[in-house]
């Protein structure tokens, strides 16, 4: 967040000094689908550019851009979020998530996984899958999840990660069942099993749709074909082939993009802000639960705008006599503040979907991703609303009306950091992308993935290969 | 969770029975009238008292006397009532204002007039936990002996944070304090003090029971508010204005109140005083407004930036002064509050 915060307003700093438009200058720059990134991260869809274009369309970008009355602004910033973090938050070989399924004579389906619903709609999507691959209405699907005791691991609520991998492993265990119930059912039809269909409740012959069972006697038949009906599904995330000190953060099976034009008010005597309206855009691959998923986006925008305007963790020091320490400002969470449902913008919020090979039903993540852009362009908006540059958060009326008192005077018209804190680095890593032959290794330092010794010189193995070539 | 600690309730049905029995219980006893800020404060132990004397059941605070001669507003008239008051438009509109941008829906259907005037100050190192306060050793206003804003000032500077207050006092009213001995009438602007812990000049016996208001049909009023969130913040700086026109357009009289800038709100009386036999004109109001703000001595002791407030109130004035001349302000009006203007 913070890293996409300085990068996006510092792209628009770059833009203006080579005079190209902010939003021309990151459809020239952004990935296509299939890449592979300077440092070795392989993407999947990427449908970043059409996000960008739908933004500035909806927004009117061209019509507002450097174009508005002085104190009204627009700006543009993008992101890419992982969905699902490639390496595992404690280290081990086993799969980042699990689902067990449970058929009972009765027809129900009972699904059993660790995955923490915590309001973002996980139960919904899981069950969502198991339900359109076996015919029938998630309201048919019961759920165990976030229960340590009942369910198989799933590693929890974080990086955006439980759609893509407790979704594919429900995916397994669904299309596990969905193979045993097709034998069953394929051998009392007398009909062979790719020709049965699962929908609507039943599972029946494609050529002859009258011709088949109720979902329940499909069970029973599995049940009584094979034994008491219970499937397993799992998922671990491809390896990455970045291998160099450092290059396990941010792998991930694929990635989520948007693009967000933010409108901002400014008045200049007191540095006020307002946000009369958000466009944003955002490749969700495919929407399971497009009203989830719009929830989502829209709950990003919130939180982006309170860290953009509002939330701040200040400190002041006491005085001498007191101890000197510092201490909190606004030590509780009353003075944290967020905005409310109240104080939310008009939010237009468009989904672009290519379903993703790497995702269930080519679902990618929008828990973290949408939120990315919304600080940087409210900086790019201020900055284009009346010319002065806040380069850190909260951007607040305060910080505004000192950044153009600069400008008044003559001087860099900002606010913010004035310079890097002096940090002792070690010698910086020298990893060659992959148009230039590297392999994904640093050259100036031990190979990662450990190598016969008989065999000197940069190795490939079959699977990097294959990476490297896709 | 925090829990409220032990108390005696008393719900009196007469005003003559309420004082009697905050006569005889001392000061340990405080009247109730909504609780929706007293009651969190004794969960944090900010304010303990041994006996609430709720007010609800008095029947004679609930009501609104209006003749010709003025108005007299119950003590106990909820925020909702007051703002959806006919009778509380025109002449009164700062009032209404006030009223109406007071905390949430829920809670101006609880919280009364009378406790919105004696509203308890507020200080980021006061309004904390029990536990948060003890861990920091404590501040003057309670418990303690340290102002951790200003730790060389004698006394507390906890911030007046009612924003009925100085709508009332730009409007000129008045209250009347009932105790077991008798009444006084005294104005508004008398009861406050600018102490952060002896912020009222109410004895403790004595129970606010009504606000007195003379006519206002040829005055006009005005009150803005600043905080951070339109939709539920406490004042971090409000401003109170009210005139009366002659004919031709000049200032027959007119009151400027500075809220949560101090610890009772301010009366800008040099910035009146200028205003009479004068017209609106943007030179009047500038210097009206650099007048009014120059008397603002916001601390470090609420959210948003001290110096910025400070710096801020000139222009508040301006905004307050610029629609009581009859400017179409909607749009800074909507800004402040953050509504999306489209």
């Amino acid at each position: 967040m913070q890293p996409r915060f300085g990068q996006e307003v510092q792209l628009d700093k770059i833009a203006e000094k080579l005079q190209i438009d902010p939003a021309d200058l990151r459809l020239r720059i952004a990935e296509s689908s299939n890449a592979i990134t300077a440092n070795f991260f392989r993407l999947s869809t990427v449908n970043l550019s059409e996000c960008i274009r739908r933004v500035v369309k909806s927004s009117g970008w061209r019509e507002k851009f450097r174009k508005l009355p002085e104190g009204r602004g627009v700006g543009l910033a993008c992101s890419a979020y992982l969905t699902g973090a490639g390496l595992p938050i404690y280290w081990n070989k086993m799969p980042h998530s699990g689902v067990q399924l449970k058929f009972d004579r009765g027809g129900g389906v009972t699904l059993f996984c660790g995955a923490t619903e915590i309001g973002q709609g996980s139960d919904d999507v899981l069950a969502s899958i198991v339900a359109e691959i076996l015919g029938l209405d998630t309201f048919d699907i019961r759920l165990y999840t976030g229960d340590t005791d009942l369910g198989p691991v799933d590693l929890g609520s974080y990086s955006s990660r439980v759609t893509i991998m407790a979704g594919n492993a429900a995916l397994q265990a669904a299309e596990r069942a969905k193979s045993l119930l097709a034998e069953a059912v394929a051998e009392r039809l007398a009909i062979p099993p790719e020709r049965l269909r699962f929908a609507d409740k039943r599972v029946f012959d494609s050529a002859a749709p009258e011709n088949g069972v109720i979902f329940q006697e499909a069970v029973c038949l599995a049940e009584a074909r094979f034994g008491t009906i219970a499937t397993v599904g799992s998922y671990t995330p491809p390896k990455s082939p970045a291998l160099y000190k450092g290059g396990g953060v941010g792998p991930s099976p694929t990635y989520s993009y948007t693009a967000a034009v933010v409108e901002v008010v400014v008045n200049p005597v007191t540095g006020w802000i307002t946000v009369p309206k958000v466009w944003i855009a955002h490749d969700i691959g495919r929407a399971l639960n497009p009203t989830l998923v719009r929830g989502q986006v829209e709950g990003s925008v919130y939180m982006g705008l309170g860290e953009a305007l509002m939330e701040e963790q200040e400190f002041r020091r006491l005085p001498k006599k007191l101890s000197h320490a510092l201490v909190h400002k606004f030590p509780s969470i009353l003075e944290y503040k967020s905005p409310t449902s109240l104080d939310m913008p008009d939010v237009f919020t468009e989904l672009v979907e290519e379903p993703d090979p790497k995702g269930p039903f080519g679902a990618k993540e929008v828990g973290q991703g949408p939120l990315l852009p919304i600080m940087p362009a409210v900086a790019n908006a201020v900055y284009d609303a009346v010319g002065v540059r806040i380069d850190e958060v909260p951007i607040t009326p305060e910080k505004i009306m000192k950044a153009l008192a600069e400008k008044k005077a003559g001087r860099a018209p900002r606010f913010g950091p004035a310079h890097f804190p002096h940090v002792d680095w070690p010698e910086a890593l020298r990893v060659p992308p992959p148009w230039e032959g590297g392999d994904g290794n640093a050259i100036n330092d031990v190979p990662r993935r450990a190598k016969p010794a008989s065999q000197p010189g940069p190795q490939r193995t079959p699977e990097k290969d294959q990476v490297l070539s896709s | 969770m925090m829990r409220l600690p032990l108390f005696v309730f008393r719900a009196p049905r007469t005003l003559e029975e309420a004082a009697r029995i905050l006569h005889g219980e001392g000061p340990d006893a405080m009247p109730l009238a909504g609780g929706t800020d007293l009651l969190p404060n004794m969960k944090r132990r900010q304010q303990v008292p041994r006996t609430l004397l709720s007010l609800r059941a008095v029947e004679e605070l609930h009501h609104v006397h209006s003749s010709d001669s003025g108005a007299r507003l119950g003590a106990c008239l909820t925020l909702s009532d007051i703002a959806s008051d006919p009778r509380f438009r025109n002449g009164a509109t700062a009032l209404a204002q006030a009223a109406s941008q007071v905390a949430t829906p829920q809670i101006r259907n609880m919280a009364t007039l009378g406790g919105n005037l004696c509203l308890d100050t507020r200080c980021n190192y006061y309004d904390q936990s029990y536990e948060w306060r003890k861990a920091v050793n404590f501040c003057m206003k309670k418990d303690g002996v340290t102002c951790w804003v200003a730790p060389s000032s004698p006394k507390c500077v906890a911030v007046s944070s009612t924003d009925t207050a100085p709508a009332l006092m730009a409007l000129g009213a008045r209250v009347r304090l009932v105790s077991h001995s008798g009444e006084r009438e005294i104005s508004l602007a008398e009861l406050y003090n600018n102490d952060g812990m002896r912020y009222l000049h109410r004895k403790p016996e004595e129970i606010l029971a009504d606000v007195v208001l003379d006519p206002l049909h040829d005055w006009r009023s005005t009150y803005w508010k600043l905080r951070r969130r339109g939709s539920f913040d406490f004042p971090v700086l409000s401003v109170a204005a009210a005139a009366r026109f002659a004919s031709g357009g000049t200032i027959e009289g007119a009151r400027i109140v500075i809220g949560s800038a101090a610890s009772r709100p301010l009366v800008a009386g040099e910035a009146a005083k200028f205003l009479v036999g004068r017209a609106l004109t943007s030179e009047t109001i500038a210097e009206a407004a650099a007048l009014a703000a120059r008397i603002a001595k916001p601390l470090d002791n609420t959210d948003f930036d001290m110096s910025w407030r400070k710096k801020v109130t000139a222009e508040f004035v301006t905004y307050a002064l610029r629609e009581l001349r009859g400017d179409d302000v909607t749009s800074e009006r909507a800004a402040i509050t953050r509504v999306p203007s489209a």
